[in-house]
């Protein structure tokens, strides 16, 4: 029987690799918010879990509220440059943001 | 089987629910799961605060702002049928990922764990939010304002021709 804080990471390291999964093979923007937020997910849980471990668990805290508020920000930010994206070339495809190709 | 290693089996189900999710409104309400089952999770670790944050802001305030964007895209589903083949491989390539995690990952997290060492005495958490990390808020502050004006000079007022 392996420990817990092992355990803990090979959970993280599924879900930091759902995220990155979902990143990698959508095309729609949307759905790569979706995979950024599972990430940062699994990179919170990772903090807790050393400020656990470490028995520092106010600083954890403290980082982990500060990357909340950080996630929210770049999520609100490139949700509303998404449907900008969208009101403007009508898509929400990655690859339809080529107006600056030479 | 413990209570806490169901949690994350919880999260990681969640995650890829979401992510093979057909639908983007059911792929943004399995967020809304993901950010419970880690709220959840951190109440277990014993740091009631930032799960309250993470409830209360990442299972409330971005599922409303997901689910708004994806009421503003709608029509986009239909139209552009994303190729699905990929989203279906995806339980193959995570329980082969979750294998090989399972015989070279844990093995790494274990020799890991033999460098932890304990953190000086323990601290209330305002003491580290007002105290320690003091320069944290500047950051966050100025970080909110910059959202702020992001979301403002992206979707101006019209001015009315009168």
């Amino acid at each position: 029987m392996i420990n817990s804080f092992s355990m803990d990471w090979y959970f993280i390291t599924l879900i930091f690799f759902a995220g990155l999964y979902c990143m990698l093979v959508s095309r729609n923007l949307l759905r790569q918010f979706i995979g950024l937020e599972i990430m940062s997910k699994s990179c919170l849980l990772g903090i807790i879990s050393v400020g656990a471990k470490t028995g520092s668990l106010a600083l954890a805290q403290a980082l982990i509220i500060t990357m909340i508020v950080i996630e929210v920000v770049v999520v609100a930010a490139g949700l509303s440059l998404l449907v900008k994206n969208y009101r403007i070339t009508n898509s929400t495809d990655v690859w339809s943001l080529d107006n600056l190709r030479g | 089987m413990t209570y806490h290693t169901l949690l994350f089996i919880l999260v990681a189900v969640t995650a890829v629910a979401a992510v093979m999710a057909r639908n983007l409104l059911m792929s943004a309400l399995m967020l809304a799961l993901v950010s419970v089952g880690t709220s959840l999770l951190l109440f277990d670790f014993q740091a009631p605060w930032a799960a309250v944050f993470e409830l209360s802001v990442c299972a409330g305030l971005i599922t409303v702002l997901f689910v708004s964007a994806v009421s503003l895209i709608r029509h986009e589903e239909s139209k552009a049928a994303e190729n699905r083949a990929r989203f279906y491989a995806m339980p193959l390539v995570m329980g082969i990922v979750a294998i090989a995690a399972w015989f070279y990952a844990v093995p790494y997290f274990e020799s890991l764990e033999n460098w932890a060492r304990l953190g000086g005495r323990p601290v209330p958490l305002g003491a580290v939010i007002w105290d320690i990390r003091r320069f944290d808020l500047v950051g966050q502050i100025s970080i909110l304002a910059a959202g702020v004006f992001v979301v403002n000079s992206i979707f101006p007022r019209r001015k009315t021709h009168k």
